[in-house]
């Protein structure tokens, strides 16, 4: 009996009437219909079973007749399984029990569906606005069918987001929401009691552009990977491979081994030119320019290299579904092992040239320190969550394309901080080189004229779920797609590996040193902005005043004048 | 000691020197295979929109003027530059260039636009044959759409308030069923 089966009977035995459905058809998977009243009781089974949380999907299915729906993804790590649980809720009176108490990580998911479908969650203890802007209008919810996805309603001005009361004693900054040397926007305020963070509050969902509702309502199943691949300008092959996966597990196409060896090679690829961009950011984040200008150096040549297979530096379009649009052929497998030589010729250098540098030790070392049980508390992914002595990896635990055909180690550090996520991410980018190389050896082996891509027979049909993951240079990436009519999805979910990874931020920060706030929200890789205004707190009322430009002006002019 | 580490990054610096390309100055050629501006070949063009039903960024768009000629039309300010259309065209009619600098003051100057005088089949006898595997059905079956010029802004600016008319209209807003082979 296959541990997906006994999983599976375990849980009717436990469950008994409350598990309406199953659906076990999917490999790796496991597709659970419950009553709704036994969804924290069936998390909690999963949990005791050493489940890890991923993320929340919420959608419309009142189509269907069921109301509103709410999904909660699980993963085995060590059974290679990954568990849905999926609940319905009535339309007129839409509850669920908020997992949130038991399981902090759900705490942005089941935020995200008050906001995006009106669900209301019994026990949650912080159901603030999460990812529309303040000025959204009360009762319209982006993800019900009946809500156009162009809709703009009008703005608002004097609407602002309620932060919560500073700490007692202590002072807030404010970082963000824009800053000149990273990608995305979001706002960060900061406690601080002198230099010692206190806390830390965040409203982020600056750049939420609604591209789900656009796959469900606008694009076709063929033409949402070269969105997906667009949700992030450092990892979008991830997603674009991610979201053909989880089509492919719905439709349950089986794609070509040499298109899974491309898709792989690629990924790598990705991988390695994040890495060296991440370790360059971090250089410059703690003030060293010469680890930034180098690394971006090494980092280059990839760009060039990614230019000339797939047509682009960045968005490859190289993975369709059913397989991938361009070959890798023996001329362009050549190109690739000398260019991944000198990259790992460079690396080497650089690497020696800095592990032993005083001023990285000093700024990373016990630096946004997080213990593991914290970690995977917050379900934390990726080389975060390595750097705290987690051994999972995507790669590993959930093989895809071909990296069950590799051999290559999780690489795992413990020191809990800054430091043990840049020793992780160094070491993976050997890591992907030799990946890399052992895929290009693979595919000299099948024939060139093998097919890149398989064609799909026939529609997919309606109302499948599939579930896929992907470990990006970041974590683990995962997308939930239900299918549905007109050739496109009814619901495309994306979760980000920075989503998880985000939430235990303030908790990274508790007791850290101001000046070391970029190097700690940076060290997850998402981004981080800079101050742009001044608010002044008073230390016993707590309650706020924000200085203008030109009052702040008045006041360096008089401070300055007065020394 | 950490100085050795000072001293070798030095090393590294002075060894690699200046990497940065003079550009603007020196052209920098493509690669083999990029994937640049998107060519229209009008001797080759039949008409058949595969390119402006599978566009993901909606940039293609079509329009029947009369009876007999058809206007296509690129707008390159949204193009993603996929090369989607590329693949996809049974002609072989678009080439994805190499030219990539195309940053400009007019949006003139980067669109294209085709007029095609369409024929029935028995007259032009290339176009395709009405056989049930011909490429119209096949893009069909991938999700075809036909675009108008009229509604040429996909992405609309506003709508100014939240009318429920508007939300009927949305309701009902979709493409052809698929063909059943």
């Amino acid at each position: 009996m296959s541990r997906k089966e006994e999983l599976l009977n375990w849980l009717k035995e436990k469950l008994k009437g409350d598990l309406l459905a199953e659906d076990v058809s999917r490999e790796k998977c496991l597709f659970i219909d419950i009553k709704k009243e036994a969804l924290i009781e069936t998390a909690q089974l999963l949990l005791s079973r050493g489940a890890r949380y991923q993320v929340g999907v919420g959608y419309d299915a009142r189509k269907s007749g069921q109301g509103l729906a709410m999904v909660h993804t699980f993963a085995f790590d060590s059974d290679a399984l990954l568990v849905a649980i999926r609940a319905y809720t009535p339309e007129d009176k839409p509850e669920f029990d908020s997992l949130t108490p038991t399981l902090p990580g759900a705490g942005w998911s089941e935020r995200e569906y008050i906001d995006l479908l009106g669900l209301h969650f019994n026990n949650h203890p912080n159901p603030k606005r999460l990812i529309l802007s303040d000025d959204w209008p009360e009762g319209i919810y982006p993800l019900r069918q009946e809500v156009p996805y162009d809709l703009m309603p009008p703005a608002a001005e004097d609407v602002a987001f309620r932060l919560d009361e500073a700490p007692p004693g202590s002072s807030i900054i404010p970082f963000g929401p824009f800053h000149a040397c990273l990608h995305e926007p979001a706002h960060f305020a900061v406690y601080v009691d002198g230099e010692e963070i206190k806390g830390c509050e965040y409203r982020g969902f600056m750049v939420h552009r609604g591209i789900e509702k656009l796959a469900a309502t606008e694009l076709t199943y063929s033409e949402i990977p070269f969105v997906a691949e667009r949700i992030c300008g450092i990892c979008g092959s991830v997603h674009s491979v991610n979201y053909a996966q989880a089509v492919e597990s719905a439709a349950e196409l089986k794609i070509s081994r040499r298109a899974e060896f491309i898709r792989t090679v690629m990924l790598e690829i990705e991988r390695l030119h994040s890495h060296l961009l991440w370790l360059g950011v971090a250089g410059h984040l703690i003030g060293f320019d010469t680890v930034f200008m180098q690394a971006w150096r090494i980092r280059e040549k990839i760009m060039w290299l990614a230019e000339s297979l797939t047509g682009n530096r960045k968005t490859y379009g190289i993975v369709i579904i059913g397989g991938v649009r361009r070959d890798i052929n023996r001329e362009k497998a050549g190109q690739i092992k000398k260019i991944l030589g000198e990259v790992e010729k460079d690396m080497l250098a650089l690497e020696k040239a800095i592990v032993k540098d005083k001023a990285i030790h000093r700024r990373t070392r016990d630096v946004g320190y997080l213990s593991k049980e914290k970690a995977i508390e917050w379900s934390l992914v990726g080389p975060v969550a390595r750097a705290r002595g987690l051994a999972i990896d995507a790669r590993k635990d959930h093989p895809y394309a071909a990296y069950d055909e590799v051999k290559f180690d999780v690489q795992v550090a413990d020191s809990c901080d800054v430091w043990g996520t840049l020793v992780v991410r160094v070491k993976e980018v050997y890591e992907a080189i030799s990946i890399i190389n052992q895929c290009l050896e693979k595919l000299a082996l099948i024939p060139e004229n093998s097919p890149l891509a398989v064609e799909l027979e026939g529609p997919i049909p309606a109302g499948r779920q599939g579930l896929s993951v992907v470990e990006a240079p970041r974590g683990e990436v995962v997308h939930y797609l239900l299918t549905g009519d007109d050739n496109r999805p009814e619901r495309w979910r994306v979760r980000a590996p920075t989503y998880p990874n985000l939430q235990a931020v303030p908790d990274m920060l508790l007791n850290n040193r101001l000046a070391d706030f970029p190097i700690i929200v940076g060290s997850i890789d998402p981004c981080f902005s800079c101050t742009d205004r001044v608010v002044v707190i008073d230390r016993k009322s707590a309650s706020g005043k924000i200085l203008s430009q030109q009052e702040l002006e008045n006041l360096s002019r008089k401070m300055r004048s007065k020394s | 000691m950490w100085i050795w580490n000072k001293i070798k990054q030095l090393a590294i610096s002075s060894r690699t020197g200046v990497v940065t390309l003079r550009y603007p100055f020196k052209p920098r050629p493509a690669p083999a295979g990029f994937r640049g501006q998107p060519v229209w070949d009008h001797t080759k063009c039949i008409g058949c929109a595969g390119c402006a039903s599978n566009c993901p960024a909606r940039t293609i768009f079509l329009r029947d003027i009369c009876q007999e000629i058809r206007i296509l039309l690129y707008d390159s300010s949204r193009c993603t530059y996929c090369g989607r259309c590329a693949d996809l065209c049974p002609e072989k009619a678009i080439t994805m260039s190499d030219n990539f600098e195309l940053a400009t003051d007019s949006r003139q100057d980067i669109t294209q636009t085709i007029e095609l005088f369409m024929m029935t089949c028995q007259r032009c006898g290339r176009c395709y044959d009405l056989e049930i595997k011909n490429y119209l059905d096949k893009l069909q079956s991938l999700g075809y759409r036909y675009d108008s010029l009229e509604v040429r802004k996909v992405i609309r600016q506003s709508t100014a308030e939240f009318e429920t008319d508007l939300l009927e209209k949305t309701a009902t807003y979709g493409r052809p069923e698929k063909l059943e082979k």
